[in-house]
């Protein structure tokens, strides 16, 4: 028996001054796929960014690479969060900045951002080829990097990592945002890569996993805990058995019986047609799925909801009753809307505190620029304590980690109760606990009459008030139904 | 035409400078009901133009592009700015008679060309909105008596205006009315809901002059913001190549300091940005900007005295007509420079480095922002605007610098910026250079407090505190950032 490749001692190791892991011994032996999962904050992804050296640490790691092997003998790290820069090497993006038009040209194409990876890390362009066509995303080449949906990016920085198949290749949340075939294809591609040599640390919640992942652990207090396929601890979700706070037991007042309603709506980027005659009408108190797989429209859709695409201005739909660009602003449009999204998440201010990020639900900003006043302070307050958010309530969100973040950013989306609820893929770095009870809360705000349009990739985990579907293929509608039994 | 500011009488001179008011927020109560229904064309679609128009949309109000016709047919920029975000556009003739209001903003040198021809198709009692006076004050150009004439000023680069209005907050705005064009008594209402339209009204608005704004404008960017960065960085870098220090770090610590050092700046005054240093260095950084200030203070008032008599603009207006010959001479000369040829070193410099090691740079900026300020004060700006103008400003153009060094400053900025940048930075230079001779890597290069015990007598760091603390430009400061809460970072490190 060789060395192990990975043997980590007595690691220590801070998370913004609180400590996290505690004298964690780990032995990665040769040939061996890991999966590391949990509830977040427990510390799994500082551990993993402390094996690929990217942040300090006491105790010790020793990493053996296989000296025989051709793979690069390095251990890579694969954010949960995506990243890239402009041509000016800046990465000031800002919220809903990819469909403005002008700023399109600043970013890189997907083409150049690979060529350029390929040349720095030595690799063949026609290997990258193949992974693009499994994940879907060929046709995506020419875009810039600036025009692609979150899941899209997610993808890109796994094409990179399957493409540079290192030794050691841990991916932190790599199922985030990927549609159900794209995480089948996913896993097939790491299974192919783990028998060419290259092992996996893998941090999830997801159940679905390659099928060559077969080591399981934890993180309890600080220690790794290796468990068995299916033991697996949940996090105590604090609103279990917790009253809804009573100021979103209100019924909302609809504006107008049409909440939305769209007559050949089309969205087309130079000769790229990305939204194709689209006709949808959302009645008040209707509850919506709304699907089709990575890149088929969603994001663009809501964006012309939200008031978000200058291409709205150009199209025939109603937004409340009211022709969209007829004197409304986009603030009053916002108002009647509670809306998530994984942009809305990527763009959010990180220096905002938790409180401020809540309240800010009541200004649809992305931070909190006025005095709210008490009632929206109190009101805030109580949903932190229903969300088990209250320790929280004064740190900064970049002091928390992503899974935290998301909960804050929940909180901020029902706190005005409003009349429309756009939850896209609200429950990404959640676990499925969590995602579970935040549904029943979904289902309870909308008894009160709530319209809601929903989007999830994962269909064990939906809401059971979702009563009918769109389905979004190439820019199209493919289906518009009815669900007669709960999905 | 002949210079406005000149024709005044002192007391309208004086009346017309000190224009100042910081408004409050139920000042802006009434949105933007004062341009609702009404048509809005903006002539010109560069950054600024197609930015606050993207945010104008979204407020509720009606756009339109008016584009001239080479413009149109030969589908510029302006004109795929425009028509991509799925603006109306049009020619002068085909929109400008319908405009409620006609929003010029195309570059100075352009203003009078412009304006003489879109006046023709205004309609009466319509409304003329600039973003800088210059064309008004410097140039006086005579607009028809029925237009109302005022400015709204975002003071910052077009991305940043549409970047903080999407996340629901704005930049500090400028707003005038020209006190020759105010036919209705509707200048001011309508500046403030255009204002209104863009954001501007969350992140703190002052009310100022076409005087006002132009005699402090030009004085900030050719002392401070353009002219003392562009002379402090060749000077800098220079020096430490000169010594030895490697060329890729020296060009690294200057081209991302400017903006690290001024992002302390900009959430806390110098007061901040001096408290980032050690005792002992702030002591010497203060020390040193002393002496800097009494060596360039008559290089700055030179510049508010020619701005103020109208010689500045005399000058540029005459190698406007000369085809740009100083300024495209200039432009050339600075891309040869050492600093600009020198690419950044691939090497780490952490974010304390950036102040321990320039402590020469943290001086140039405590004495520029200090002498600029002071300076246009004791011309009659008042503090506010001489604030905006001064400290407000110079994050901004650091993150240019930062960016792609003097060059992508001086692309950036406005040519009038750029001219009067380049006449500082000629003069500057010498007359720093005795000083340069007694400059050592201790206050540039490398780290100040390396081989000292770190302490410092009692009285002489409060004495300093004092000094730094107690300046007009800190508590003026202090009252406006309250209005700017929540600034974001903008880093390009």
């Amino acid at each position: 028996m060789s060395e192990p490749v990975v043997h980590i001692t007595s690691l220590t190791l801070k998370y913004q001054h609180t400590p996290v892991l505690q004298d964690l011994n780990w032995v990665i032996n040769r040939n061996e796929n890991w999966l590391l999962r949990g509830s977040s904050g427990t510390g799994k992804t500082s551990l993993a960014k402390a094996i690929a050296g990217l942040v300090k640490f006491q105790g010790s790691i020793d990493i053996h690479f296989g000296p025989e092997s051709k793979l690069p003998a390095v251990a890579h790290f694969v954010a949960g969060w995506y990243q890239f820069k402009d041509l000016e090497g800046q990465s000031n993006f800002y919220y809903q900045q990819r469909y403005n038009k002008q700023a399109t040209e600043t970013t890189a194409t997907v083409q150049a951002e690979l060529e350029n990876y390929g040349e720095k890390h030595q690799l063949q362009f026609n290997e990258v080829e193949e992974l693009l066509a499994a994940l879907g995303f060929s046709d995506l080449i020419g875009s810039t990097l600036i025009q692609l949906s979150s899941g899209e990016h997610k993808k890109l920085q796994l094409v990179k990592a399957l493409w540079f198949k290192p030794q050691l290749l841990i991916l932190d949340q790599p199922y985030n945002g990927l549609d159900k075939l794209s995480r089948k294809n996913l896993n097939s591609l790491l299974e192919e890569i783990t028998e060419d040599g290259t092992q996996l640390i893998i941090i999830s919640n997801e159940v679905e996993l390659p099928s060559t992942i077969h080591r399981f652990a934890e993180i309890r207090e600080g220690q790794l805990i290796e468990t068995s396929a299916d033991e697996y601890t949940a996090e105590v979700y604090e609103t279990a058995g917790k009253a809804v706070p009573a100021f979103l037991n209100e019924a909302p007042v609809s504006s107008s019986e049409s909440i939305i309603r769209m007559i050949d709506v089309n969205i087309s980027y130079g000769e790229k047609q990305v939204l194709k005659n689209i006709n949808w009408e959302v009645k008040a108190g209707e509850k919506w799925l709304l699907q089709g797989h990575n890149g088929s429209g969603k994001s663009t859709l809501l964006s012309l909801i939200t008031g978000d695409h200058p291409q709205a201005y150009a199209n025939n739909f109603y937004l409340f009753g009211h022709k969209r660009g007829s004197g409304e602003s986009i603030w009053e449009i916002k108002q009647r809307m509670g809306l998530i999204s994984p942009e809305l998440h990527w763009y959010f201010d990180p220096t905002a505190t938790v409180r401020q990020s809540v309240i800010s639900g009541f200004f649809d900003s992305s931070g909190l620029f006025c005095d709210p006043g008490y009632t929206k302070k109190a009101q805030a307050d109580e949903l932190i304590s229903y969300f088990g958010l209250t320790e929280y309530r004064d740190m900064l969100m970049n002091q928390l980690p992503v899974g935290k973040q998301r909960l804050v950013l929940l909180a901020r989306t029902i706190i005005k109760n409003p009349e429309l609820l756009i939850l896209d893929e609200p429950c990404q770095g959640l676990d499925q606990q969590q995602t579970q009870h935040f549904n029943r809360l979904v289902d309870e705000l909308c008894k009160n009459g709530t319209t809601l349009i929903y989007v999830g990739h994962f269909e064990s985990q939906l809401p059971d008030c979702i009563e009918k579907r769109i389905l979004l293929e190439n820019g199209e509608v493919k289906t518009v139904e009815t669900i007669l039994e709960s999905i | 035409m002949s210079n406005y500011f000149n024709t005044l009488p002192l007391r309208e001179k004086l009346n017309q400078l000190g224009v100042c008011d910081f408004m409050d927020s139920s000042e802006f109560l009434d949105g933007v009901n004062a341009l609702k229904g009404k048509k809005l064309v903006i002539v010109g679609c560069g950054a600024q133009g197609l930015n606050q128009g993207l945010n104008l949309r979204d407020s509720g109000l009606n756009i339109a592009y008016a584009l001239r016709k080479e413009a149109i047919e030969g589908k510029r920029d302006s004109w795929k700015n425009a028509t991509e975000n799925n603006f109306t556009v049009g020619t002068y003739e085909e929109l400008i008679p319908e405009a409620d209001l006609v929003i010029n903003l195309t570059p100075d040198k352009q203003h009078t060309a412009v304006v003489n021809s879109v006046m023709p198709f205004m309609k009466q009692g319509s409304t003329l909105l600039y973003s800088h006076g210059f064309n008004i004050v410097e140039e006086g150009l005579p607009v028809r008596k029925d237009i109302t004439v005022i400015m709204v000023a975002p003071k910052s680069p077009g991305s940043e205006v549409r970047a903080e209005y999407v996340r629901g907050f704005g930049v500090p705005t400028l707003i005038a009315v020209h006190p020759e064009n105010d036919p209705e008594g509707k200048g001011l209402v309508q500046a403030k809901a255009y204002c209104v339209g863009t954001g501007g009204h969350r992140a703190g608005v002052l009310k100022s002059s076409f005087v006002a704004e132009v005699k402090s404008d030009l004085m900030g960017e050719q002392t401070i913001l353009c002219g003392l960065l562009q002379t402090g960085s060749i000077l800098s870098f220079d020096k430490m190549v000169e010594k030895g220090i490697d060329a890729g770090y020296a060009s690294k610590l200057v081209q991302y300091g400017v903006e690290v050092i001024t992002e302390a700046l900009k959430h806390g005054g110098i007061t901040a940005m001096m408290d980032r240093l050690s005792n002992v260095a702030k002591i010497k950084a203060f020390e040193v900007s002393e002496e800097l200030k009494t060596i360039m203070r008559p290089l700055f008032q030179k510049h508010q005295d020619d701005i103020m008599s109208g010689e500045f603009s005399r000058i540029m207006m005459e190698d406007w007509a000369a085809g740009d010959k100083n300024l495209l001479a200039w432009r050339a000369a600075t891309g040869e420079t050492a600093f600009e040829k020198t690419p950044a070193g691939n090497v780490q410099i952490g974010e304390q480095e950036y102040f321990d090691h320039a402590l020469l740079m943290v001086a140039f900026i405590r004495a520029g922002v200090e002498l600029a300020f002071e300076t246009m004060v004791e011309a009659g700006i008042k503090p506010e605007s001489a604030y905006y103008e001064s400290l407000h400003e110079t994050p901004l153009i650091a993150n240019t610098i930062a960016r792609k060094k003097l060059f992508e400053m001086n692309r950036v900025i406005s040519d009038t910026a750029e001219y009067g940048c380049y006449l500082f930075d000629h003069a500057c230079k010498p007359l720093l250079a005795d000083f340069m001779t007694k400059v050592d890597t201790d206050l540039i290069g490398k780290n100040f407090n390396e081989g000292k015990d770190g302490s410092v007598d009692n009285r002489t760091l409060i004495s300093v505190n004092e000094v730094i603390r107690s300046h007009e430009v800190e508590t003026i400061g202090a009252e406006l950032r309250k209005a700017m809460t929540a600034m974001k970072s903008i880093k390009t490190v």
